[in-house]
Parts: C-alpha cells; sequence; structure tokens
C-alpha cells in the first residue's frame, strides 16, 4: 500500500513537472511574440527562429531598450594604452572608448551617457551574448568564425590593424627569419597566437613557441625577465606598449611588415539588425564628417555658413527645405552630435592614435588611399 | 497537488484524518512539491539557455569538438589545425602531470613535515612549524604568482647566461632542462612497471624469508639493485641512447625540459598542498592513544620502529579520509595555473571559446572532466581507506 502511494506521488510530480515545462514554455513564447513586435525590420531573417526571452540584447528591441535606459552599456578593456585606459581621474579614455562615446552621442544625443563595462579577452563574447552590454568595441578582430559561432554581428571596422612583432633592441634579432623556433609570448584567447604559427609555417620556417598571458601586464614582466624573445600582437597595440615600456621606447624595436589582416570592428548580438544598422551608421558618421571636413570645433561654424546640401542633410539641418530621415531608428541630427560632442575620425584617431606613433596607412581616408569609405547618406 | 493520490486513500476505514491532515500525506507532498520546484527551475534554465543560443545561433551540441583548435599549446607537438577534441586532451594530460606527481610529493613533504612538527629535536619542530604556519595562512594565488614571477623568471639566470652544471644540465628562467633517454618513452615505461614488479615480489620473498627463518629481511638491500638492473636492461633494450641538452644562443635543444609554467604551479601546490597535509598527519599523530608509543618504548623499539610499527599504522588509519579531501583539493586547484599561462585543461578550455567554441558546452564538459577526476580521485582513496580499515578488525 504504501509503495503504491509513494508510485502514485512520484507520478504525480512528474505530471506536475511536465505541465510546469510546457505552460512556461507557452508563456516565453506568448511573451516574445509581443516584444518583437515593435521593430519594422527583427533580425528573424538572420537566425531562422524567433523564440528565446530574457533579457538578452539581441530580443531586436535594443535600441529602445537603451533609449528607456539612458545609458549604453560599452564592452571595452582598460588595459590598451590608446584604445581605452583609465586614466587618474577615472575617466576611460581612448580610441575605442571614443567610439562608445560616438555611439551613445548618436543614440543618446549625450556622448557622456556610456558606462564602460571592462572584459577580459575571453569574456568578451559571453558578455555580448548574455546581454550584459549593448555593443562591443573592444579591439576585436572580425574574424567568419566570431561572426558565425559566437553570436556576433561585426559592423564597420574602426580600425584596419595588422599583426607585427617586437623584440628588445639589443636582443640581434634584424626580422622575422631571425625568431625561427624561438620563444614569442602574446596575449591568450586572441587571434594572434594563430597567426604566428601560420606566418611562420607559410615561411617555411620553424615554428617558434608560442606563450599566450591573459594580461598585458604580466607579459610585460615575462618578456622583461627575458622569458621570451619575440612579443606579437597587432601593431597599435605594440606601438602603444611600446610607448609605455618601462625602459623606454628605444629599448624595443617593432618589424614594420604585418603579417595578418586585422580588421578591429565593433561587435553587437546577433538577432537585431536594426541595432546593428545603428551602431554602424554612428561608426560611418566619423568618416562621413572627416569626408566632408568636419569638426568638434568648426562644426557650427561650417553649418552656419554652407551651401553644400550634402552637409546641411548629414548634420540633419535642412533650413526651409525638408529634412532627411533615413528611417534607421536615430535622431535626424545624430551626426551632428556625434561631430559636436565628440568628433570626426580624425579628430579622434589624432588625439589617441597619432601619439603613439602611428601613422594613418590604411585608416586613411579612400580620397587619400586608405581604407575608410562611407555609404553616401541619403 | 495531493489529487492523484486521493482514490489509493479513499478505500481505507473513515476514522482516518483527512487528507490535509494525513501526515503521511503530507510527508509525500511536501517532497513532491520540492522536486517539482526543483524541476521547475532546472527546466527553466535549460529552456533559458536553448532559447537564447538558438536566437543568436549559437551551437548547442559538442559538434565544435571536430573543428580546428587555431591556438598552439606551448610544450607539445599540438598543431593548431588539429581538432578542439585533441587540445581537450593535451590539457587533460598536463593537468594529470601536475595533479598525479603532485600528490605523491606533496604526501612525502607533508608526512615528512607533520612528523617533524612532534620532533623531540628544537630546530626539526620549529622549522616544521614556521612552514606550516607560513604556507597554511597566505592564499595560494599569491603563491603562484610569487613562485612564476619571483621564483621562476627572477631567481633563475636568463638563458643567455644559463647555469650549466657539468654541462649536463641547463637551468634558466626558460625552463630547466636535463638529459633524458634517446627514443620513445614505452621501453621506458614498461621497464618501470617490470622494475616496481621486481621489486615488490623480492620484499615479499624476503618477508617470507625472515618469518621462516628469524634472519633478517634487508628487503632494500635486494630490492633496490633489482630495480636498477631491470631499468639499465630497459635502456640496453630501447638503444642505450641519450640526450643531453644543448645551448645555441637562446635556443634549447635535446633533454627533457620543465617549463617555468610547470615548475611555478607545481611548487606552488605542492607546498601549500603540503602544509595542509602536515597539520592532519600531526593531528592524526596526536589522536593515537598515548600508551601506544610507551608501550612500544616498553617493548625495546627504537625511536623510528616506534613510528614505523606502531605509531603511523594507527594514525593513517585516521588521516586518509582528510588527506583524499587534500587530493580533491589539489587536483582542483591546479586550473589555477592558468594565470601563469600553463595549459591545463580550464586555460584550454577558456582560450578555445575564445577562439570560436560555444561556451556553454564548452564549460559543461570541463565540468563533467572535472567531475569524473574528482571521483576517481575519492574513489582511489576509498579503496586504500577500505584496506586500512580491514587491518583494525
Amino acid at each position: 500500500m504504501r509503495r503504491l502511494r509513494g508510485a502514485a506521488a512520484i507520478l504525480a510530480a512528474g505530471v506536475l513537472v511536465l505541465g510546469a515545462c510546457t505552460g512556461d514554455d507557452d508563456d516565453d513564447d506568448a511573451g516574445d511574440t509581443t516584444t518583437t513586435e515593435a521593430p519594422a525590420d527583427d533580425g528573424g531573417g538572420d537566425t531562422g527562429t524567433d523564440t528565446g526571452g530574457g533579457t538578452g540584447g539581441g530580443d531586436g528591441d535594443t535600441l529602445a531598450a537603451v533609449q528607456d535606459a539612458g545609458v549604453l552599456r560599452c564592452g571595452t578593456r582598460d588595459e590598451l594604452p590608446g584604445f581605452a585606459v583609465l586614466d587618474s581621474a577615472g575617466e576611460h579614455v581612448g580610441f575605442d572608448a571614443d567610439f562608445c562615446r560616438v555611439i551613445a552621442a548618436a543614440v543618446l544625443g549625450d556622448a557622456e551617457a556610456v558606462e564602460f563595462v571592462d572584459l577580459e579577452t575571453a569574456d568578451r563574447f559571453t558578455a555580448l551574448q548574455a546581454g550584459d552590454i549593448d555593443v562591443l568595441v573592444r579591439n576585436t578582430t572580425w574574424t567568419a568564425t566570431r561572426d558565425g559561432a559566437e553570436g556576433a554581428t561585426f559592423l564597420q571596422p574602426n580600425f584596419y590593424d595588422g599583426q607585427g612583432m617586437m623584440v628588445a633592441a639589443d636582443a640581434g634579432f634584424g626580422s622575422l627569419e631571425d625568431l625561427a623556433g624561438q620563444v614569442v609570448c602574446v596575449a591568450g584567447g586572441t587571434t594572434t597566437e594563430g597567426n604566428v604559427a601560420t606566418e611562420f609555417s607559410r615561411r617555411g620556417l620553424e615554428i617558434p613557441e608560442v606563450l599566450p598571458f591573459d594580461s598585458p601586464d604580466l607579459l610585460q614582466v615575462a618578456f622583461q625577465e627575458g622569458r621570451c624573445d619575440g612579443w606579437s600582437s597587432d601593431l597599435s597595440q605594440l606601438t602603444g606598449l611600446r610607448s609605455a615600456y618601462p625602459d623606454g621606447p628605444d629599448s624595443l624595436v617593432i618589424f614594420p611588415d604585418a603579417f595578418s589582416k586585422e580588421p578591429l570592428a565593433p561587435a553587437v548580438a546577433d538577432g537585431d539588425s536594426q541595432w546593428a544598422q545603428v551602431v554602424n551608421w554612428a561608426v560611418l558618421a566619423t568618416i562621413q564628417a572627416e569626408e566632408f571636413g568636419l569638426t568638434s570645433e568648426n562644426v557650427d561654424q561650417v553649418l552656419a555658413e554652407t551651401t553644400d546640401p550634402n552637409i546641411r542633410q548629414f548634420l540633419g539641418e535642412a533650413g526651409e527645405d525638408a529634412v532627411l530621415d533615413p528611417g534607421l531608428g536615430l535622431p535626424t541630427d545624430f551626426a551632428y552630435q556625434v561631430v559636436s560632442q565628440v568628433g570626426s575620425y580624425a579628430e579622434i584617431y589624432d588625439e589617441h592614435i597619432t601619439p603613439l606613433g602611428l601613422e594613418r596607412g590604411l585608416n586613411s581616408l579612400w580620397t587619400d588611399g586608405g581604407m575608410l569609405y562611407a555609404p553616401p547618406y541619403r | 497537488m495531493t489529487e492523484p493520490t486521493a482514490p489509493a486513500d479513499a478505500a481505507p476505514s473513515a476514522s482516518r484524518p483527512p487528507l490535509w491532515r494525513d501526515v503521511r500525506i503530507l510527508r509525500v507532498a511536501f517532497q513532491v512539491a520540492v522536486v517539482a520546484v526543483i524541476a521547475l527551475v532546472l527546466g527553466t534554465l535549460v529552456g533559458n539557455v536553448r532559447a537564447n543560443s538558438e536566437r543568436l545561433g549559437i551551437p548547442t551540441g559538442f559538434e565544435y569538438l571536430d573543428n580546428p583548435a587555431q591556438f598552439p599549446i606551448p610544450d607539445s607537438d599540438f598543431r593548431q589545425a588539429q581538432p578542439v577534441r585533441d587540445a581537450i586532451g593535451e590539457g587533460l594530460g598536463n593537468t594529470l602531470r601536475v595533479v598525479l606527481l603532485g600528490i605523491v610529493v606533496s604526501t612525502v613533504l607533508g608526512v615528512l613535515v607533520g612528523i617533524g612538527r612532534l620532533s623531540g629535536n628544537w630546530l626539526v619542530r620549529t622549522a616544521a612549524r614556521i612552514y606550516v604556519e607560513i604556507l597554511r595562512n597566505v592564499p595560494l594565488l599569491l603563491l603562484i604568482y610569487f613562485s612564476y614571477f619571483a621564483l621562476a623568471l627572477t631567481t633563475f639566470p636568463r638563458v643567455a647566461d644559463a647555469w650549466e652544471p657539468l654541462g649536463l644540465a641547463l637551468f634558466s628562467n626558460r625552463g630547466v632542462v636535463v638529459p633524458w633517454v634517446d627514443g620513445g618513452i614505452a621501453p621506458l615505461v614498461i621497464g618501470g612497471v617490470v622494475a616496481i614488479g621486481a621489486a615488490v615480489g623480492i620484499s615479499r620473498w624476503r618477508t617470507a624469508v625472515a618469518d621462516r627463518t628469524g634472519a633478517p629481511a634487508h628487503t632494500a638491500r635486494y630490492a633496490l639493485p633489482a630495480m636498477v638492473l631491470v631499468l639499465s636492461v630497459a635502456w640496453l633494450v630501447s638503444g642505450l641512447g641519450a640526450s643531453i641538452p644543448e645551448r645555441d644562443g637562446n635556443r634549447v635543444t635535446g633533454g627533457i625540459r620543465m617549463s617555468p609554467e610547470y615548475f611555478a604551479i607545481f611548487f606552488a601546490l605542492v607546498i601549500y598542498t603540503a602544509s595542509h597535509i602536515a597539520e592532519i598527519v600531526r593531528g592524526s599523530i596526536q589522536a593515537v592513544d598515548r600508551g601506544q608509543g610507551e608501550a612500544a618504548s616498553a617493548l625495546a623499539l627504537s625511536g623510528s620502529q616506534r613510528l614505523r610499527y606502531v605509531v603511523l599504522p594507527q594514525a593513517f588509519r585516521i588521516a586518509v579520509p582528510p588527506i583524499g579531501n587534500q587530493y580533491l583539493n589539489l587536483s582542483k586547484n591546479s586550473t589555477l595555473g592558468a594565470v601563469v599561462g600553463y595549459f591545463e585543461l580550464a586555460r584550454v578550455t577558456a582560450i578555445s571559446v575564445g577562439n570560436g567554441a560555444p561556451a556553454v558546452p564548452s564549460y559543461l564538459l570541463l565540468l563533467a572532466i572535472f567531475l569524473v577526476l574528482s571521483l576517481v580521485l575519492s574513489f582511489g582513496v576509498n579503496v586504500v581507506n577500505r584496506r586500512l580499515a580491514l587491518v583494525e578488525r
């Protein structure tokens, strides 16, 4: 009798659990359809599914969520000189940090409405997937696997980089060939570690031992102590690290040739193409502003004097004519906010990257032979 | 909630209390409710993971194990075009290298220090006490950083002015390289197994002889030469090759190498775990009745005989379960090797996640592997424990 009752109880539990689960699923679906109705062009086509819940960044309503919150959560790193570091006043300073401000200025009209989220290399995609950040502007290389398997959508690259090699000036290494079979330190969890071996086997050289470190600070200690002969990273980072090296920049030599393509691009979570377009056009606005010769200093003056309809349209100030709203979901004066509060691409680059001693190179406008090319704003 | 059980209860006599006051039913109902709540929470969590992964197009299966790893592993023949599966295998091998060797060395060190804590010699007693008090009260992570940056990288010379005693070995902050046999490791492993077997057999034979004739057993005097003999034969068979480390500029070839990263995590784990084992051993020895030691003295056993034949066997019976816990701690703490760039399992997992492997299945796999490892270790400890307990009768 007792056993029978136990069995009945277990049965009842099973029924309850099953009922609870299916009921929960129903709720999820119902809740989801209501939330995904709002944006016109939801990213359903990207992923082929609309199910799911939670407060993740990819529900198709990131723009509305950011505007409601009044603050943009931007994933960066505090340890990359030139790109994002914390200064003594607790301010986030750098190229990546400024692009976070660009996006905030475009979406919220306030460049300071940014919550910077400091992310380790290994955590950055997880944070994006989990919806802990709205956008990742963290020196991240756009690759096929990351586009596909990490649930990230990469956008307009804001920096075209390439991997290089740095050695101690007194070590007697003249070129990459000399490092065959030696020891090379790199940052772990990045494309960097794989590129070294790829490059050396491409050149038919003995592959060096590659030693990855999680933090640039620890890597620098190991390099100083002679644990490794070479220090490989993106050229922009090497330049930044060299400029801040304790023994002085002259004790290090960076080989001039880059041996990989590293397009560093902002990324958003898959499944919200409206938000992706918004971020994309915020970044493109800085490039377009440079092409128009606009800066944070002269934008008001140009706006008052110019007769170029393209510039007036771009800045959302049409005078008697109709104002262009391309339907991105952004305010019509977003480009004006970006330029007046943060600046053009040239201004951001000159402020943070030029002091490191890095030429514009690929990061020049297309009119100067570079890669920066914004689609027309019309 | 209790409705499905109602018909079963309706039949018996009317003297029973109503359902909502029947203790037997309430007991069952309460358990059902707890199980239902747990299942509901788990179901929601799993459902959320699945739904979110699907929405973002992140794979939830284990197919990623066949993708190329796209990162190299130092100190191994691993090529980055090999699948993630192989990388995890390498990581497991590196973890086991730390854990298994670490268990042996920390046990020996811990037992010695634990006995030293109770030594009659003031210097030994104080040194053991200082060791235990310092090591036990320092965070392990700090110890690992210290043994990497302060010991392995800074105390050892740079490779350019490496210390090369007799030109045979090479000590530098790029690792310690010692001569090693040429060719495969297989003859050596087989030789080692045979040698241990021979030693065990000989010591059994000598013990039997000693029991029969009353002559001293002299186990070590017979077994050790036998081991050396067997290993020499194995080396002869494998071709008698030796590879001596040689340095050419910054490059070191030949020999067998222990990397500074391995040294750092191994050294820190061993001295840390040994300090805990030492305290367990000390406590266990003190837990053995004083009369046992006094009785042994009365039988005119020497100090070491008293420890070896009377006190320690009883102390170990008490010490084995808590020492087993320390083994589990050591195996789990080995994941801290990641902070100094040692490629154990957790670090391999983290790096493969950074290179495109999906996070949830990757970390689930990591959890599963460590669960199995811990269960195997506790099983081993339980076996030892049961054998020791049997002696008690």
